[in-house]
């Protein structure tokens, strides 16, 4: 994984741009280990390391709920966050309106 | 006629009154009418929800003072076309909503609302109501006229015509409106009493007359609080049954409000929770009579986990329903406990900070309510894995086999089962083909099954293209076993294989809801080749099995 050059680049938005491939990240240079993230994601991403900031441990098992990133205090987590459920009849409603929702689960 | 078509008509509003008035057959006039014989010697009127300021145009005579209000800037527009020539009084036509009244505490000796009631959720109505109290003066009305559920047999007709209605609006992407099925029992708890009512249409329109009262000279509107509901015993019991039949396909929603769990006092924790029967039958059981507050947030009957990422239980959902409870009045504690799961929809930071209307600070509880017991009293700063991880475990993929299930025999599979039986019961000498729709309908069980029971076995992979190529094979070499042992015929066999394939295909491609191992953006990355690969297995299937019944 490369590094984010965090003083070049100004929003998550950008910086996320140019590195496609990860889905989430947490900038260690904000990261204050308050272990929020910890508490709400439900399959236990993020996991302590040695100076007691927090990294994501198994990106590949994100199902993108935001709910670490919405919680942040911080701000230090970016992530694509794509509207919807991970359902396919979510994906079909989303894909046949363009994006907007009509309604999920009904 | 069905009010809440007129989603569709608010997007004209040059054509909206003339429209509305067909859709209604006439009756909203009737209501205007009501409306403006039980104005009598008001002045100061208030009306909420204006349109296009048709009934504002006409209250106004007489040397009143009207401010009409609608949210909608089109509508506010056309109403300044509709505004009268001849006016006697003062007439103020404004953007504005029933969340902010731009008019100070009792100020207006009316306030009307004609066709609102039916746009607002359950608590946004109890909020209306409440700014409604303050904006009035003692002894002060508010009319109403607005679209009910009828009772008795004229029930069935008004759901039908509002079920044609709906599929209609949904076709048009536009959202059908509210049922207003709890209003009745709100207003005195608020602080009003009925002075007088009008049914048309067996009662599926109704206007009613309500003044406010203040009994205990207050000067603060009341709170309603719902009535307690079961949770025990065989009637919550078949709820239980009936969510689990129904899960992905009906929302099925409790009053939102508070709810109490034993004997709760001033220093019982808050538990916050969605309005889903299932959900609210199971925290109430889990919390096994501790004493407690459940807040049942309004998240449009759906459980949390997909309310959160569906926008129905986020942060607006909970400042709502901290508003319209007024839950700070009955307790001490500053801390609302929330379920974990809800967590993508809420978000903290953006909440406001500590304020005379928002005094709580947020927990994230337990994912299950059935730890919500050990998390109350232990109140652990950081939750212990088995807390927090949700994990798809077999009891879990089981019940989540027989939501599933019901909802593809009821939603995907209905209409093919019953052409196939019109098909050989009008072709009579088939008769003894029937039992392929009994095969058929048997296929869809077990493989799905055998998706819930082997889910594990695929998580070699995140792509649900490639698990439903996974359990296609099994469900295959299963499916072929069992038509072995049926008809003894191989080619019977080859000729139906294509069908068993696909119908675990899209069964696991479908079930990628229920098993949190996709993330929107990968499935819907995989949906475009998901649709081409499952059309392809889907016409080579019922060619071939429609070969397989006539041959053999």
């Amino acid at each position: 994984m490369t590094e984010l050059k965090s003083d070049s680049c100004c929003s998550p938005s950008t910086s996320l741009n140019q590195l496609p491939n990860i889905r989430i990240l947490i900038d260690q240079k904000l990261c204050t280990g308050c272990g929020l993230c910890g508490e709400v994601c439900p399959f236990g991403l993020p996991q302590p390391i040695e100076n007691g900031k927090y990294k994501i441990s198994d990106v590949n098992l994100c199902t993108e709920c935001s709910a670490c990133k919405r919680n942040c205090p911080v701000d230090a987590i970016s992530m694509y966050e794509q509207k919807g459920c991970g359902c396919l009849w979510d994906a079909r409603q989303r894909i046949k309106n363009k994006g907007s929702t009509n309604s999920c689960c009904n | 006629m069905a009010v809440t078509y007129m989603r569709k008509l608010e997007e004209e509003p040059e054509t909206y009154d003339s429209n509305f008035t067909t859709l209604t057959n006439g009756i909203n006039l009737e209501v205007h009418n009501w409306v403006l014989n039980h104005l009598k010697e008001s002045k100061t009127i208030l009306e909420v929800g204006c349109g296009t300021g048709i009934l504002a145009s006409k209250m106004v005579n007489n040397g009143r003072s009207v401010v009409a209000i609608d949210k909608n800037f089109q509508m506010i527009n056309q109403s300044m076309l509709n505004f009268p020539s001849d006016i006697d009084g003062t007439l103020l036509y404004q953007i504005g909503t029933f969340k902010d009244l731009p008019v100070p505490p009792n100020s207006q000796d009316v306030i009307v609302s004609t066709f609102m009631l039916s746009e607002l959720r359950p608590f946004e109505q109890q909020i209306f109501l409440r700014n409604s109290w303050t904006a009035l003066k003692q002894e002060g009305r508010l009319i109403i006229g607005a679209e009910f559920v009828p009772s008795g047999f004229w029930k069935i007709g008004f759901k039908l015509n509002r079920w044609r209605y709906k599929k209609k609006l949904h076709r048009l992407s536009l959202k059908n409106t509210y049922l207003v099925k709890w209003f009745i029992n709100y207003f005195a708890p608020i602080g009003f009493n009925l002075v007088d009512s009008k049914k048309w249409n067996h009662g599926s329109i109704q206007a009613l007359e309500l003044m406010k009262v203040d009994e205990d000279n207050s000067n603060e509107p009341g709170y309603y609080e719902p009535p307690q509901k079961k949770y025990r015993g065989i009637g919550s019991q078949f709820r239980i049954f009936r969510c689990t039949l129904t899960g992905q396909a009906d929302r099925v929603p409790i009053e939102p409000g508070i709810y109490r769990s034993g004997n709760p006092t001033k220093n019982s924790p808050i538990i916050v929770t969605s309005n889903y029967d299932f959900t609210y039958i199971k925290v109430m059981r889990n919390l096994r009579h501790i004493d407690a507050w459940v807040l049942c947030v309004d998240s449009n009957g759906i459980n949390v986990w997909c309310a959160a990422r569906g926008n129905d239980f986020g942060n607006e959902q909970i400042l709502e329903a901290v508003e319209a409870t007024g839950i700070k009045n009955f307790t001490d504690q500053k801390t609302l406990i929330l379920p974990q799961l809800s967590a993508g929809g809420v978000s903290i930071p953006q909440l406001p900070k500590k304020s005379e209307k928002f005094p709580f600070k947020i927990k994230f509880g337990p994912v299950w309510s059935k730890h919500l017991p050990q998390y109350l009293e232990e109140k652990p700063n950081k939750k212990p894995d088995y807390m927090k991880l949700a994990k798809f475990s077999l009891s879990h993929r089981m019940r989540a086999w027989v939501t599933h299930t019901t909802f593809l025999l009821r939603k995907i599979f209905l209409l093919p089962i019953i052409g196939f039986l019109a098909i050989f019961v009008l072709s009579l000498p088939w008769i003894n083909k029937l039992n392929w729709v009994a095969e058929l309908i048997s296929w869809i069980i077990i493989s799905n099954a055998l998706i819930a029971i082997l889910f594990p076995l695929s998580s070699f992979t995140r792509s649900f293209i490639k698990k439903g190529m996974v359990f296609g094979f099994i469900t295959s070499i299963v499916l072929g076993g069992i038509s072995w042992l049926l008809h003894g015929s191989l080619i019977f066999i080859l000729l139906n294989v294509i069908l068993f394939f696909w119908i675990a295909f899209f069964s696991t491609m479908s079930f990628s809801g229920y098993t949190m191992a996709t993330s929107p953006r990968e499935i819907q990355e995989e949906y475009s080749s998901f649709k081409k690969i499952n059309k392809f297995l889907l016409i080579i299937g019922i060619i071939l099995s429609i070969i397989g019944i006539i041959i053999y």
